[in-house]
């Protein structure tokens, strides 16, 4: 999980995993993979989380199940809106019925808040589909 | 000078307390915290919908009346009267509901709220049953299976699910990880986007929800095997499942919806399911099974309360003589029978909600209409009496979903020679006890 994340992200190569390259039995799953992403081999990705403004209605599920949100905005604990103005590390809160996206820098995805994680419970859980996880 | 506010949304029934504005003197700047349908009512401010004056139609269309004449022809056409309905009262405070119920027993009126063709249905059969019923604390702080059941709250009720589901709760604190989800509907609706690999998705063809309930019935007290070929479109495996779930739970919360209330079977799939409800909690020894009603308008529930202290009787309430009088009619019956020769029609629109012919009868005969904003029922109403918007323009009581009462706050001043419900109903009330 950990190696497709860095691939996605593009900070390490198809070719730096081992036992693709070195069990004959992968070797087709390997050059599928190569194939895709030939072309953007190379290319450092940036974490980008896109929000749908015409999808979101602002049902605020992203605001209280990211993990960071409710770890420094007491109120979301019950199910409440956060506070404002916003804490520093808060990643989304809702404005004008419309989700916003404040800073991405406390993500889990990223290393900020220590070891980075395969977070994705904002964009599994948004029921209109509004919320992508993207990397650029 | 701007400030910030903690307000409560009158969107919908959730009721939504932690919504943060920031305001001057004249007008709301932001509003944090709402839905896009919270919003949606906020925006009613400054509608191009909005109704600004009274209006009464003769033959050469609607004209704009002074507020003296609009109320002396209000109470002329109710005089003219001999069986008068009042419907709607869903969006209005408790305090109105109230004045509507004596301006009901001043003139011998039928009065019914738009929970007759919604929730209601629940409660009355519930009023012989019994029913247990939970509070939104009780379920984020508690629950760990929640169980939607014909209805589809991301659409209905937006935060519902972010309140209930995704919340962590004083005792559990991990929130979604142990709160499991089934959905039972006749299709995919959006709801069904927040489930996870754990929960149940419950896909049953149409009018056949009380075999589910019935054979859960069954099963939960024991000795009984689903049949192979599993029912109502639902496999062996997810009968198995949802047996499993209903017993191991231990704080179950059932959220039945308009499409259970709406069965063919007359109200007997409600019957079985409250029945399902009461053996589940006399077989349980940890915990308990509840139920909560998910009615759309954010007032629905206070008629309920409000009728029921000055009536003795929740909705549907025929009075004779000052009195209130046995019945067994509600507001389609009595259209249906055009047994009425005059509506009086508050804060709904229901000729755009209620079946094509039911509308016709009821756009025979003179309708007065108090609400804030045009509708169906605004372009054929004989007289229009605009009101203020509760929660943004005027304070009142309200019954949030799970009957917890909220006080409203006014924010912001009204536009000009516009009255709250409240102001307008006691003006009526006044002129007709002279
Ligand atoms: S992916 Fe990032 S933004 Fe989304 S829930 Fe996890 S920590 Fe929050
Ligand atoms: S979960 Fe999706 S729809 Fe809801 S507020 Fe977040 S982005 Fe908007
Ligand atoms: S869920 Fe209902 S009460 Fe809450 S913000 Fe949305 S419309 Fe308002």
């Amino acid at each position: 999980m950990a190696f497709s994340l860095e691939l996605l992200k593009g900070n390490v190569k198809i070719e730096d995993c081992t036992p693709l390259l070195d069990d004959p039995k992968y070797q087709e799953k390997y050059l599928k993979l190569k194939d895709l992403l030939k072309s953007e081999e190379g290319k450092k990705k940036e974490l980008k989380i896109n929000i749908e403004n015409e999808l979101c209605d602002g049902c605020g599920i992203c605001v209280t199940i990211c993990p960071v949100n409710a770890r420094y905005c007491y109120s979301i604990l019950s199910g409440k809106a956060p506070d404002y103005p916003p804490d520093t590390h808060q990643l989304f809160m809702v404005k004008e019925g419309k989700c916003e996206l404040l800073n991405i820098k406390y993500c889990r995805r990223l290393e900020t808040e220590g070891k980075e994680r395969e977070c994705r419970v904002c964009e599994t859980y948004c029921p209109r589909e509004a919320l992508k996880i993207e990397y650029i | 000078m701007s400030e910030q506010l903690k307000i409560t949304c009158s969107g919908c029934s959730l009721l939504c307390d932690d919504i943060i504005i920031i305001k001057d003197d004249k007008e709301i700047k932001e509003i944090l915290g709402a839905c896009q349908k919270g919003i949606n009512k906020f925006n009613q401010i400054k509608s191009k919908n909005r109704i600004l004056s009274p209006l009464y139609k003769d033959k050469g269309g609607l004209k704009v009346l002074e507020w003296d004449l609009a109320l002396n022809k209000a109470i002329q056409i109710i005089k003219n009267a001999k069986k008068p309905l009042i419907y709607g009262l869903s969006t209005i405070s408790c305090e109105s509901q109230i004045l509507a119920l004596k301006i009901a027993k001043k003139i011998d009126a039928f009065i019914d709220s738009n929970s007759t063709i919604c929730q209601g249905k629940f409660l009355n059969i519930a009023s012989e049953m019994g029913i247990t019923t939970t509070t939104l604390t009780e379920i984020i702080n508690k629950s760990d299976l929640i169980i939607l059941w014909g209805t589809n709250i991301v659409e209905s009720i937006p935060r519902l699910f972010s309140k209930i589901l995704f919340s962590r709760g004083k005792f559990r604190m991990t929130g979604r990880e142990i709160k499991n989800l089934i959905i039972v509907d006749i299709y995919k609706t959006a709801s069904f986007k927040v489930m996870g690999t754990r929960d149940l998705a419950i896909i049953i063809r149409p009018n056949e929800d009380i075999e589910l309930i019935k054979i859960l019935k069954k099963a939960v007290k024991g000795d009984y095997t689903f049949p192979n070929e599993g029912i109502s479109g639902i496999d062996k495996q997810d009968l198995e499942r949802f047996k499993t779930f209903l017993l191991n739970s231990e704080h179950i919360t059932i959220l039945p919806g308009q499409a259970l209330l709406n069965q063919k079977t007359n109200g007997d799939a409600i019957k079985e399911l409250l029945e399902l409800v009461n053996l589940l909690n006399n077989i349980k020894n940890n915990g308990r099974i509840s139920l909560l009603m998910v009615g759309g308008h954010y007032n629905m529930v206070g008629f309920e309360h409000m009728a029921l202290s000055e009536t003795g009787k929740n909705q549907s309430i025929q009075f004779k003589n000052g009195e209130s009088i046995k019945s067994d009619d509600n507001i389609i019956s009595k259209i249906q029978k055009e047994d009425f020769d005059l509506s009086i029609i508050i804060g709904t629109d229901p000729i755009s909600h209620f079946p094509l012919e039911i509308s016709k009868i009821l756009s025979s005969k003179p309708i007065i209409l108090i609400d804030n904003k045009k509708s169906g029922t605004f372009l054929i109403a004989t007289l229009i009496l605009p009101t203020s918007i509760t929660g943004i323009e005027n304070k009142g009581l309200a019954f949030r979903l799970d009957h917890v009462p909220i006080q409203l706050k006014k924010i912001i001043e009204p536009p000009s020679l516009i009255q709250s419900d409240y102001e307008l109903l006691q003006k009526i009330l006044d002129r007709l006890n002279k």
